[in-house]
Order: C-alpha cells, then structure tokens, then sequence
C-alpha cells in the first residue's frame, strides 16, 4: 500500500535543482513522470507555495498543489528529492523537497511516517548520510516497519 | 490556632477525597443551574397552583425535569471525564435510566453520565493511535455509537432499578427525619461540610434531586432551604461587625453584602475557619432555621442558587412566606448570638495577641482548603508555556486538535503526525490529531494548531477553539509546549 504511493523509482538521491523553482519543477515532474499528476498540478504547486511556503523545518519542504488543485490528481503518490547543496527555500536551508499529490488522505500513512522520520534530527542526519536512493528508501521502510 | 493546625492535618487525606468527590458533583450540577433556575420559574408561574396558572404553558414542566435537568447533568458530567465525546455518551446511556425508571433520574444521571464517559475512555483507548490515519472519524463514531446503545440497555435493565431503590432510602432517610421531627439535626453535618466548601455538593449532590422530586409531589420542599438559607451566614458575620477585632470586623459589613444579598456563601467560610468554635454559632443558626421551617411547614418550590436572600424569596412558595422570611430572621438572630458570646469571650485575649484576628493566614487556609482544581488550572497557565493561546487552554477541554493548512493535504497532515507521535509517547490517551484545510474547519476543534501565515484564517473560521502559531511543523517547541499543557491536564483530571 505505502509501497504504491512513494515509489523506490521516485526517489531521488542526488538532485539537480539549485533554487526553489527548479526544486518544486523537479519534485513536480517525478509525480507527472509516475502517471501520478497532470502538468496542471504542477503549476498549482507554484501557486501553493506562493500563498504560505512549504518549507517544514528540519532541512524539508514538501511542494503540494492547492485544495482546488486536486482534480488535476490521477493518483496519490510522492517523491522525495535529496540536495546536496542546501536550497535557499524562502530563506531556510532545504536538503529534501518530498513532493506530495494526495487523494482521499490514501498518502497519509506514508506521509505520517516521513513526518516522524523528519522530526527526529537523527534520523535526518541519517538520511543525509545515506550512500543512495536505495538506502534512503529502506531508511523510510524501517519506520514502516515499526 | 494550633489545635486547627492539627485537626486540618490528620483529618486531610479524608477530606480531600470527600471534598474531590463534592467538587466533581457539585461540578456536573453547577454549570447547568441556569436550566434549574428556569425550570423553577416556569414551574412557579405556569403550574396549576402557581402565580398564573397556563395549562399548555405548563406542559414544559414534566418534560424539562424528567428529560432535560438529569441529561444536562448526564453530559456535564461526561465532558468533565472525557470531553465532548464523554458527554455525548452519557448522555445516550443516561437515557436508558431515565425510560427504565418512574421518578426523576438526577442521582442516575451523576451515575451513569460520569460511569459511561470514563467506560468509553477506557475502550478508546484500547487502540489509541493504532487507527490508521484518515479512519479516526469513522472509528470514533461507531465504537462511540454501539458502546452508547449497550450502555443505554444496561441503564434501562440494570441500574435504573438500582438507583430507584437507593433513591427511595435516601429520600426515605430524610422523611424519617421529617416524619420524627429530626430534620433540624441535619444542620450538625450540613454546617461544617459547609465551611470545608462542600456546601455545593451536599446542597446539589442530595438536598437538590430530593427536593426536586418532593416539589413534584407537593409543590414544595424545606429542603432547598437547609443549605442555602443566608441566615446563619448573616449571624455570624453581624457578630463580626459588632464584636470582632481588626481586620476581621472591618471586612465584615463588606462581606455581610457579598453573602446575604449576593448569594455566595464562600465569603463566610474564612471567618469560621479562622476561629473553629463559630461552626457551633453556625449549626444553631442552621437548626433554628429548619426548625421553624418544619413547624410552619414552608419551603421553596426550586432549588435557590446562588443563596441569596432574593433568590430565597423568588423561589418561596406563595403560602410560604411567613415561615420562610422568620426562619432566615430566627437563624441569623440565632447564629448571632452564639457567635457573640464565642467572640466576645475571645476578645479580650485576641486584643492583647495583636491577632488581627488572623484573616490573612485563614483566607489562605480556605484557599489551600478549596482544593486544587482552580489553582492547579491557573498555575498551569504560568507553568511550562510562554504563548498566550496555550494560556487561555488552561480552562478548556483539550481533547479534539486539529492541524489545519491550505490544502489538508501536506503540512497539516505531517504536524499532524508528529503531534500525535509525540502525545502517544507522552502515553497520554482520549486525545485525536487530526488534520483538515482550514476551509473545512467547522468550529468543533478544541485547538486549532497552523502555520503562522494561516492562523488569522483559521481563527475567522473556528473562533471557539485555541489558537496556536508554529512556524515550523517538523521541530516545534510548541509541541512540547502542548504535550505539557495536556500533560499537566491530565494529571490534575486523573485527581478527581
């Protein structure tokens, strides 16, 4: 079930944006790349993080589309990009932008336990730590597994 | 001044309990006067024997005494044990004691209510934080639902006969007293329980759902009358404005209107306090008043509250006057002269001491006598927290937060998370996190939690609620802030 909505595929280790644009673009395109978006969501996403930014704290901003935004939603899904160069989000360092397209709060289990992840600073030192994408993933899987 | 030192102490594990579980009746009975209040108006204008009698008008009188006091008290005394959704439930399983018995359901009510509400606590929490996000509604609703049918049937089979035969000794307890002419007795245990500040539950705990149930039949009751007279009250404190010394006497024609005209008796407990052998001036006082109520037969069709004297007289029944205003006239000359002599003996000796007559150290003895329940409310606004918001949480129920942001889809939902993982490891239960847009705030949640940016829109939409501010969901201090506040909430609710 978590499995089906943030994907191995849609985890990025090494991402290539170095603004917030280009970050929220880039989380933007994995879920239009996963069948999960149209292209429309994606430029909600900009309006969305006109209005209040998204930036969570602990290095992570989390990219959405607006309330209105959801019909363009074909399926929940997230996608978790990793900078290694912190992003200037609205003046806060980010390293992780998970993107986030939610239907009917199917992505709210997945999205609890990368919230528990995030505010424990160990466990983000953790994720900054890790070799790959690969081990990110599992890193979020043994919170799954609690 | 040694020897109370002493009684206060030995006596203090006791009465802390008793005085506990006097403020927990007193406290399902107290919000919900306003309704007694206008039950008994109508009751004394509508009713066939009443001041203008209006039989379709006085319809309403079956109906609000039978269903809707004991349901008022049913979900006061639920939300005090577990908020709203407490209250919800016993106010569905106090229905069944009210169908299954023939008389007034007050005393099944204070049962039930509180009983069904700590029950549907226990079960919540049998998988509290266990439900998977997004299914807390439908989960609360139901187990919620089917607990308050089962609850409701077991009411109506098996404790509204319990609580119609233990109704029945204790109303026959006091018509014994009635019966034999012991009633004025009742004032040795009434007087002090008063002054210990049990004087709301001893008056709406039993004298009060008796009554209620003695108007029923015979239009009146002394009853209403056996805590709530002002007299002794006034005795005591003319005698302080007479022969006290210091502060004491200064303060007393201050207090004699707080008390007397005002209705709230507490003024007078300090004095009492501070010099114990008034209790005596008291219980003669109180004595004298149900005496002379008894041999003119008199009462008051409706509990008075608070104690005033004008509230005594609203609520005497018209052939009641006569008795009523000389039983509150012979109590307080009664109370009077007892206290005299015992301050005027006294006098002399306090004089010479510089005793101020120890007002201050007794108003802080009746302080630390009232209990903690409001000090503990206002202390805990000053411990732990810096942000206003959580302050003015002290006096609230807490138990229903919601994350709102924009879209109820990503910030939210995390904040969400990381409060509800934070409370349950706190190992607090009988709390949900939820979260929602804010544009689907429908005013229900007990705290509101949004990013800073939003919390102005959150306040237009659910402006009953508690606002707080974060500007960072993943690490906030206000989260510690908020697990303290409930913390500390329910440790002084697990006291009751």
């Amino acid at each position: 079930m978590t499995a089906q909505i943030l994907e191995l595929i849609n985890v990025v280790a090494d991402g290539t944006a170095a603004t917030k644009d280009e970050a929220i673009r880039e989380a933007g395109e994995l879920l239009v790349a996963a069948g999960a978006v149209t292209q429309a969501y994606v430029d909600s996403m900009f309006d969305r993080e006109a209005s209040v930014s998204t930036y969570m704290g602990n290095f992570l901003a989390i990219p959405h589309g607006t309330n209105e935004a959801k019909e363009s939603i074909l399926h929940s899904a997230l996608s978790l990009v990793r900078y290694d160069t912190p992003i200037d989000w609205d003046g806060n360092p980010v390293r992780f932008a998970v993107g986030i397209a939610g239907l009917n709060n199917e992505h709210l289990a997945i999205l609890s336990k990368i919230a528990i992840v995030f505010s424990d600073e160990d466990e983000v030192e953790k994720l900054i730590d890790a070799a790959d994408a690969g081990e990110m993933y599992s890193l979020l899987e043994e919170v799954n597994a609690e | 001044m040694t020897t109370t030192s002493t009684d206060t102490k030995s006596g203090g594990g006791a009465r802390v309990h008793v005085q506990r579980f006097g403020t927990f009746l007193s406290g399902m009975i107290m919000p919900n006067i306003a309704a007694f209040i206008a039950w008994g108006l109508i009751t004394a204008f509508f009713i066939p024997t009443g001041w203008t009698p209006n039989e379709s008008i006085a319809k309403m009188v079956g109906p609000m005494i039978v269903y809707l006091l004991p349901l008022l008290i049913a979900n006061t005394g639920g939300r005090m044990v577990y908020g709203v959704r407490g209250g919800v439930i016993a106010t569905i399983a106090t229905m069944g004691v009210i169908v299954g018995s023939e008389i007034p359901m007050f005393i099944g009510a204070m049962l039930v209510g509180p009983l069904s509400a700590y029950l549907l606590k226990k079960l919540d929490g049998l998988w509290a934080g266990k439900i998977r996000p997004g299914f807390e509604m439908l989960v609360d609703n139901f187990s919620s639902g089917i607990l308050g049918a089962i609850l409701a049937l077991a009411a109506f089979f098996g404790i509204a006969p319990v609580v119609t035969a233990f109704s029945t000794a204790l109303e026959g307890g006091v018509n014994w007293l009635v019966a034999n002419h012991l009633l004025p007795l009742a004032s040795i245990l009434v007087e002090p329980g008063k002054v210990l500040f049990l004087n709301n539950a001893i008056n709406h705990g039993v004298f009060t759902p008796i009554g209620v149930q003695q108007v029923a039949e015979s239009g009146k009751s002394v009853l209403f009358l056996i805590e709530a007279n002002p007299g002794p009250g006034l005795g005591i404190l003319l005698a302080f404005t007479f022969f006290g010394v210091g502060l004491a006497r200064a303060s007393a024609p201050g207090a004699i209107i707080i008390q007397f005209l005002g209705g709230i008796h507490e003024i007078y407990f300090p004095y009492v306090l501070m010099k114990p052998m008034l209790i005596l001036a008291a219980i003669g006082g109180g004595m004298t008043g149900v005496a002379i109520n008894v041999a003119f037969q008199t009462g008051l069709r409706a509990p008075a509250s608070p104690g005033s004297i004008f509230a005594v007289l609203l609520q005497t029944a018209p052939d009641s006057y006569v008795g009523v205003i000389l039983s509150v006239i012979g109590s307080a000359a009664v109370s009077f002269l007892i206290a005299s002599v015992i301050l005027r003996s006294s006098r002399k000796r306090d004089l010479e001491n510089g005793e101020d007559g120890d007002l201050s150290a007794a108003v802080s003895k009746t302080e630390a006598m009232k209990g903690k329940s409001s000090s503990v409310l206002s202390g805990l606004a000053a411990a732990g927290t810096t942000d206003a918001a959580a302050a003015a949480a002290a006096g609230h129920q807490l138990s229903n937060i919601v994350f709102a942001c924009d879209a109820g889809m990503g910030s939210s939902a995390m904040g969400a998370s990381v409060l509800r993982n934070k409370i349950k490891k706190a190992g607090l239960t009988g709390i949900t996190v939820t979260n929602q847009a804010i544009a689907n705030l429908d005013g229900t949640a007990d705290l509101v939690i949004t990013h800073q940016d939003l919390t102005a829109r959150a306040q237009q939409k659910s402006p009953a609620s508690v606002h707080v501010s974060v500007s960072n969901f993943m690490n906030s201090p206000k989260y510690d802030e908020v697990v303290d506040l409930l913390q500390s909430k329910a440790d002084s609710e697990a006291t009751l």
